[in-house]
């Protein structure tokens, strides 16, 4: 399996996480410094609405509200970039770098505490994912929780402190994991800490930091391709990473502050 | 002097005036290093070993090299509030050697097995990626060749591990012989006060 890359979308400025939308409009939405930005399918800049915090995480829900996540809170918007609703909560969402959903369940990454928290559709608390599984919860020493959430409703949490991607039901229970340490074998997961990013789509797709890259792995964790390593500045971290419907895989290049956008070379 | 002075009245007082706050200057540095007032430290933000941005490159060590004391008066310090206590430490271990049977890496960066570490917090026995570990630098073994530092700094790792003179081997050359060698003006001579601070962009007083 290959890819090739198709796009390079300007970020416009800083550029933390992404999300793209699920009606395969292309529609791609970042998160900036204190703003959500919405590119088109052309990459170009549709649309920018300002958060009132620094925005960390953005994902867009099924009927097409767009969660920012913060520092201390989770803004909620329309599709328009009208705030809709705020939940704040200094304990559970000191650093929200992840949002994703589960069901009925929004799920939050908080990095400050190494945990995943899942909230009902009216923001209340149900419990958390992957902070004492099973020991210390996620280790995380670059700064960021993500996650990505498959169609029955799974977590597939980044652990890069053990150089795996862990699977959790929504309760929180550890089912699994794929991935292992490895500096020279691209199957494996170099550094101190890695994958820093995790997407799920028909497959799992990682992003890693030094030397940075963007990879793709079944479920049963067999490497099925390097999507790429080139274009992305070796000083880059944390590459936020998403997967569309048509299978177009996204990455953040933290460095050149630009989007870039993958496809599979089909034979 | 007139009650209307000249403009060249003017410069001459300005001359004199920047002459003494030279020679004053001079003198007051003078003192402060007699007094052992002024020390020499390692501007992380100028070392090459330290400095952000310089990824992929041979880690420097003309702190080993050159420095007049045994060893050298440089030494790697882990400053711990910064530490990821990672399973594995880029800087402990030599991360592209083969794998073992643990799943890590089979061989130790440094070339004086200077850097020890241990378990903290809870320990898993059973996989050792569950466990956080301290890592201690022995000063004693350090010859401050920079390895580890390159290692540490993100992107790779957080930065922790930094170049320090260390005082109580630093004998304080008027100039010093690492300051001559680096292509950085990395080492600078500073005010005890500031030079003791944690490793950072340092200014000269």
């Amino acid at each position: 399996m290959q890819y090739r890359q198709v796009q390079v979308i300007d970020g416009k400025g800083a550029l933390h996480g992404i999300a793209v939308d699920g009606h395969g409009h292309g529609d791609v939405y970042a998160a900036g410094e204190a703003e959500i930005k919405v590119f088109d399918a052309t990459g170009r800049l549709a649309r920018r609405w300002s958060t009132s915090r620094p925005a960390w995480s953005v994902a867009v829900a099924g009927d097409g509200s767009v969660y920012a996540g913060e520092l201390g809170q989770i803004e909620i918007f329309d599709g328009a970039g009208k705030l809709r609703d705020t939940w704040r909560d200094d304990k559970l969402l000191r650093r929200v770098t992840a949002i994703g959903f589960s069901g009925d369940s929004v799920l939050a990454g908080d990095s400050a505490d190494r945990a995943i928290r899942r909230f009902d559709r009216g923001g209340r608390f149900l419990n958390n994912i992957g902070k004492d599984n099973p020991l210390g919860g996620l280790l995380i020493p670059n700064g960021v929780v993500d996650f990505g959430v498959d169609g029955e409703g799974i977590v597939f949490a980044a652990n890069p402190g053990k150089h795996r991607v862990e699977r959790y039901t929504p309760g929180g229970q550890l089912l699994g994991h794929i991935g292992r340490f490895d500096g020279n074998d691209p199957a494996g997961f170099t550094g101190c800490c890695n994958p820093t990013n995790v997407a799920i789509g028909d497959a799992i797709y990682t992003a890693e930091k030094a030397g940075p890259r963007a990879k793709v792995y079944d479920f049963g964790g067999k490497l099925l391709a390097v999507i790429a390593t080139e274009p992305f500045d070796a000083n880059c971290k944390n590459m936020d990473i998403a997967v569309d419907s048509r299978g177009r895989v996204y990455v953040v290049e933290t460095v050149k502050l630009a989007i870039f956008v993958f496809e599979r070379v089909t034979a | 002097m007139s009650e209307n002075p000249t403009r060249r009245d003017l410069f001459a007082t300005v001359a004199r005036g920047t002459v003494l706050a030279v020679l004053g200057g001079g003198a007051l540095f003078l003192v402060k290093k007699a007094n052992g007032q002024v020390v020499w430290q390692v501007d992380a933000s100028r070392c090459v070993n330290s400095r952000l941005g310089e990824v992929g490159v041979t880690a420097c060590n003309l702190c080993t090299t050159e420095c007049v004391v045994a060893l050298s008066a440089v030494r790697a310090v882990n400053e711990y509030s910064r530490c990821g206590r990672c399973n594995i430490c880029p800087a402990y271990f030599n991360i592209t050697s083969a794998v073992n049977e643990l799943g890590q890496p089979s061989e130790k960066l440094c070339p004086r097995d200077a850097i020890a570490r241990r378990p903290i917090g809870k320990v898993d026995p059973e996989d050792p990626a569950n466990n956080f570990y301290e890592y201690i630098i022995d000063e004693e073994k350090c010859d401050g060749c920079g390895k580890c530092v390159m290692q540490c700094k993100e992107p790779l790792g957080l930065g922790s591990i930094t170049l320090r003179v260390r005082y109580d081997k630093c004998v304080n050359c008027n100039r010093c012989s690492i300051s001559k060698a680096c292509p950085q003006n990395a080492l600078m001579q500073l005010p005890v006060s500031q030079a003791l601070q944690p490793a950072g962009v340092l200014r000269p007083e």
